[in-house]
C-alpha cells in the first residue's frame, strides 16, 4: 500500500516537472509571434505532400496563423510557381523545391530567400529544431551557392530493383557492379519471367531524351566520371564518362525492350510492374507503382540493393532530395520559417515516416524503430546505406538544367540507338559548355 | 419648339450632350470598339509583341531586362542551331506526308460516299467520328497500338509479313507513325469538303461526255478532278496550315523523340521558350514559323486561282 502511494507521488512529481520543463521550452520559444499571419503555401502533388496535409490544422493551432493551402501537379506546379515568382509580386510563403533541378536559376534570378540567417536567429528559430540532424546529404543538397535555401523534406537514392524470383529461378547472383549488372543482363534477357510462362527483358529504365540523365547520372558517377568538373566546364566527355554512355545505351539496346527510346519513368515501370524485365535501375518511390497492390504482377518479388558501383568501387548512388523554400517576394518571410521548422522539426518527420513512409532524413528519425513500421526493409536498407554515400548532383549544377539535359539526353539516345558515342558525347559537352556561356554571364 | 428642330439645331443640341453626344455622332466607332479592343489585346498586340521580342535576348529571369541584338537571333536559327535546321526539315517533311496522305484518302472516300448505297448516312457519320475526338486521347491510344512489344500495329503488320517495327520509338519511322495518326485524324475534315465539293457539280459536262462515248476514268480524270480542284486546294489550304503547326499529337507521343527525330518547328519552339527560357529566341522562331505558315497558305491561294 505504501509503495503504491509512493510510486503516485513519485509519478505526480515527475509529470509536473516534465509540464514545468516543457512550459519552460515553450517560454524560450515563441511559436504564436505571427499569430494572424496568413500564409500561402504551394504543394507540388507528392506522397509527402499527401502526409502532411493531415497534420496541417495543427500547425494553424500552435502558432494562430492560417494556411491557405494550394496543391497542383507536378509540371503545373513548376510552370505555376516559376510564372509568379518571376512575377516578383507573388503572394505566395512557402513553396516545395527540387534544388538539384531549379536551385542555381532561382537563387541567381533572386527568387529564394535563404534561411542561413534565420538559422542562427534565436529568436524565431526554435532551440530544439537542431539543423545537424539532417543528413548530410539532404542539407548539401538544400545548400546552392553556399546559401541554405531550406530544409529537407524527402529523399530518395537511385536503386537496383531486382525479380528474386527470377534471379533465383536462374541461379544468378544480385549485381554489386556495373559488371556484374551487365552480366545479369545478358544471362537473363530472354528468360521466362512473366506468371504465364512468357520471356522478359534482362533490363529495363528509362531512355526518353531529358528524362533519361536522371537515372544515368548513377552509371556517370559509379564509372568515375562526373557532371562537371571543379572549374565547372562538362566533365561526363572523359574516357570513363563516354564508357558510362556506352554501357548505358548498350544494356537497353541488346538487353531492354524495344523501342527504349521513348520510354519515361511511366512506360518502364509498367514493364516492370507487368513481370516484363528482370532489372530496373530507378528512384525508390517509384516501388510505388512497380508494386501497386491493383496493377503490379510482381508485388511482393521486387528486391532492392544499392545502386551497383563501378570500377574500383565507386559508388553511383544519387540522392534526390525535395525540400521548401521561401521566395524572396514572400510578405511574411519570418512567419514562413515558422512553418518551415514545423513541417521538418522531428515529432513531424517521425509522424509522417511512420503513418506513410516518407523518408524525411533526420538521422534521430532514422534511429527510431517507429519511424520504419510501413517501409519495405530491404527498400529502408538500400536507401540508408545509399544515402551515407549518396551523391546529390543527380542533376549538373547548372542554371540552364531543363536545356542541358535535352543536350546530354540527346548523347544517351544516340547511344541506345547504336550510334557513334563518343562524337555524341562531345557534341553534348559542346552544346553543354554554349548553354553554360549563355545562361550564365553574369 | 422641340417638335420643329431643324437639323443644325439638333446637331448643336447633341454637341452640347457630352458623352451620349458623342455616341449618336459616331455610332459606327462606338459600337465597334469593344470588339475592336478585345481583337487588339488578344490578337494582334501579341503578334506585334512577339515580334518586338524576337530582335531582343531574353533568360527569363526577374534581374535582367531584354536586351536588344538585333537580327542576330533569325542568324543563330538559320546558321548556327542544328535543332532548328532540323525541326525546319521535319516540319515540312511532315507537313507534306501528312497532307499528300490525307488529300488522296480524303478525296477517295469522299467519291465512295457520294455514291447510292444502303446506310450512306450511317458511314458518313461513322467516318467523322476520328475528327470530333480529342487529339490527346488518340494520341494515347495510338501509343498503345505502336507500343512494340504489346501493340496491335506490329501484329497487323505481321499478317502481311512486315514488320516488327519500332514505330515511333524508330528515329526514322516516327515522322511516317505520326503522319499516319494525323491522317487518321483528319482525313474526314477533307472527305467532308470534297463531298460539299461533290454536291455542287453540274451535270451537263458527265452528259455529254457519256454521249461522247467517254470511260468513267476519264470522267474522273477530265471533269471531275479538274471541277472539284478549287474545294480540294481549300481542304489543302486547311490541313497545311495545321500540319504545320501540329504539337498535340507529336508532344504527347513523343515530346519530340526518340532523340530530337520528331521535333518539329513548334514543339521545338514550344521547348526553348516555356522550358529552356529563353524567350526572345523563341520569339524569333515564331515569327518564322508565322512566315512560313503565311508563305504557304499564300503560294496554295496562288495555286488555287492559277491553273495546275
Amino acid at each position: 500500500m505504501r509503495t503504491r502511494w509512493l510510486c503516485g507521488f513519485l509519478f505526480g512529481v515527475l509529470a509536473v516537472a516534465v509540464a514545468w520543463a516543457a512550459i519552460g521550452e515553450a517560454a524560450q520559444f515563441n511559436w504564436q509571434q505571427f499569430k494572424g499571419t496568413q500564409l500561402r503555401v504551394m504543394l507540388n502533388k507528392h506522397p509527402w505532400q499527401i502526409a502532411i496535409e493531415p497534420h496541417l490544422k495543427e500547425f494553424e493551432a500552435l502558432t494562430g496563423m492560417k494556411l491557405v493551402v494550394e496543391v497542383y501537379p507536378e509540371d503545373q506546379f513548376r510552370a505555376k510557381t516559376s510564372v509568379e515568382l518571376q512575377s516578383g509580386s507573388g503572394s505566395i510563403d512557402v513553396f516545395m523545391t527540387m534544388p538539384a533541378q531549379e536551385g542555381l536559376k532561382y537563387l541567381r534570378a533572386g527568387w529564394y530567400q535563404p534561411v542561413d540567417e534565420y538559422l542562427k536567429d534565436a529568436s524565431i528559430t526554435s532551440p530544439d529544431y537542431n539543423w545537424n540532424d539532417f543528413m548530410e546529404v539532404g542539407r548539401s543538397a538544400m545548400t546552392v551557392d553556399g546559401r541554405v535555401i531550406g530544409p529537407p523534406i524527402q529523399l530518395e537514392t537511385n536503386q537496383l530493383m531486382y525479380r528474386k524470383d527470377v534471379f533465383q529461378k536462374y541461379n544468378v547472383k544480385v549485381p554489386t557492379t556495373l559488371d556484374e549488372l551487365e552480366a545479369a543482363a545478358k544471362a537473363l534477357n530472354g528468360k521466362a519471367m512473366t506468371d504465364e510462362g512468357q520471356n522478359g527483358y534482362g533490363f529495363v529504365a528509362r531512355g526518353k531524351r531529358a528524362a533519361a540523365t536522371s537515372i544515368f547520372s548513377g552509371y556517370l558517377y559509379a564509372m568515375g566520371s562526373a557532371w562537371l568538373t571543379a572549374s565547372r566546364e562538362p566533365a561526363f566527355n572523359s574516357d570513363e564518362g563516354v564508357k558510362a554512355f556506352d554501357l548505358y545505351g548498350r544494356l537497353l539496346r541488346l538487353y531492354g525492350p524495344p523501342g527504349s527510346e521513348n520510354n519515361h519513368w511511366y512506360e518502364a515501370s509498367s514493364i516492370m510492374g507487368q513481370g516484363k524485365a528482370a532489372m530496373y535501375t530507378e528512384f525508390d518511390s517509384i516501388s510505388a507503382f512497380v508494386e501497386d497492390p491493383e496493377k503490379s504482377k510482381v508485388k511482393g518479388k521486387i528486391g532492392y540493393v544499392m545502386f551497383p558501383k563501378g570500377p574500383g568501387g565507386k559508388p553511383g548512388t544519387m540522392a534526390t532530395v525535395w525540400g521548401l523554400g521561401i521566395p524572396k517576394s514572400s510578405k511574411s518571410p519570418k512567419a514562413a520559417w515558422l512553418f518551415l521548422q514545423w513541417a521538418t522539426n522531428k515529432e513531424q518527420v517521425l509522424a509522417i515516416t511512420a503513418e506513410r513512409a516518407v523518408q524525411g532524413g533526420r538521422t534521430s528519425v532514422w534511429n527510431d524503430p517507429k519511424a520504419k513500421v510501413k517501409m519495405n526493409p530491404e527498400l529502408a536498407e538500400a536507401l540508408i546505406q545509399g544515402l551515407k554515400v549518396g551523391n546529390s548532383n543527380w542533376n549538373p549544377a547548372v542554371v540552364a538544367v531543363p536545356e542541358v539535359r535535352d543536350a546530354v539526353g540527346a548523347a544517351i539516345v544516340t547511344s541506345i540507338q547504336g550510334g557513334d558515342v563518343k562524337a555524341a558525347v562531345n557534341k553534348a559537352a559542346a552544346d553543354t559548355k554554349r548553354i553554360m556561356a549563355e545562361t550564365e554571364k553574369k | 419648339m422641340t417638335e420643329h428642330l431643324t437639323f443644325e439645331s439638333r446637331r448643336s443640341h447633341t454637341e452640347e450632350r457630352g458623352f451620349s453626344g458623342f455616341i449618336e455622332r459616331h455610332p459606327v466607332l462606338v459600337f465597334t470598339s469593344p470588339a475592336a479592343i478585345v481583337v487588339f489585346i488578344l490578337m494582334i498586340f501579341p503578334v506585334f509583341y512577339t515580334v518586338y521580342m524576337s530582335v531582343h535576348s531574353w533568360f527569363a529571369s526577374s534581374l535582367t531586362r531584354p536586351e536588344f541584338i538585333g537580327i542576330k537571333n533569325f542568324q543563330r536559327a538559320f546558321f548556327e542551331d542544328e535543332r532548328f535546321r532540323n525541326a525546319l526539315w521535319l516540319t515540312l517533311y511532315f507537313t507534306a506526308l501528312a497532307t499528300a496522305l490525307q488529300v488522296v484518302l480524303g478525296v477517295a472516300l469522299a467519291l465512295l460516299l457520294n455514291r447510292p448505297f444502303r446506310g450512306k448516312g450511317f458511314f458518313r457519320s461513322i467516318f467523322l467520328l476520328p475528327m470530333v475526338a480529342t487529339p490527346v486521347a488518340i494520341a494515347l491510344v495510338w501509343m498503345m497500338m505502336y507500343n512494340p512489344t504489346l501493340g496491335v500495329m506490329n501484329y497487323i503488320v505481321g499478317l502481311v509479313k512486315l514488320g516488327p517495327f519500332k514505330w515511333v520509338s524508330d528515329a526514322n519511322l516516327v515522322i511516317p507513325a505520326l503522319a499516319i495518326v494525323d491522317t487518321w485524324e483528319w482525313t474526314p475534315l477533307i472527305t467532308l469538303i470534297t463531298l460539299a465539293g461533290l454536291a455542287t457539280l453540274p451535270l451537263e459536262p458527265y452528259e455529254s461526255a457519256l454521249i461522247d462515248g467517254a470511260t468513267p476514268a476519264q470522267m474522273f480524270w477530265r471533269i471531275t478532278l479538274p471541277l472539284l480542284r478549287p474545294t480540294i486546294m481549300v481542304a489543302l489550304l486547311f490541313r497545311s496550315i495545321d500540319c504545320l503547326k501540329t504539337f498535340d499529337i507529336i508532344y504527347v507521343m513523343t515530346a519530340g523523340g526518340p532523340g530530337f527525330a520528331s521535333e518539329t518547328l513548334n514543339v521545338y519552339t514550344f521547348q526553348v521558350g516555356l522550358f529552356y527560357f529563353h524567350i526572345g529566341y523563341a520569339c524569333s522562331l515564331l515569327v518564322i514559323l508565322f512566315t512560313l505558315v503565311l508563305a504557304v497558305s499564300l503560294l496554295l491561294i496562288k495555286v488555287r486561282r492559277g491553273s495546275w
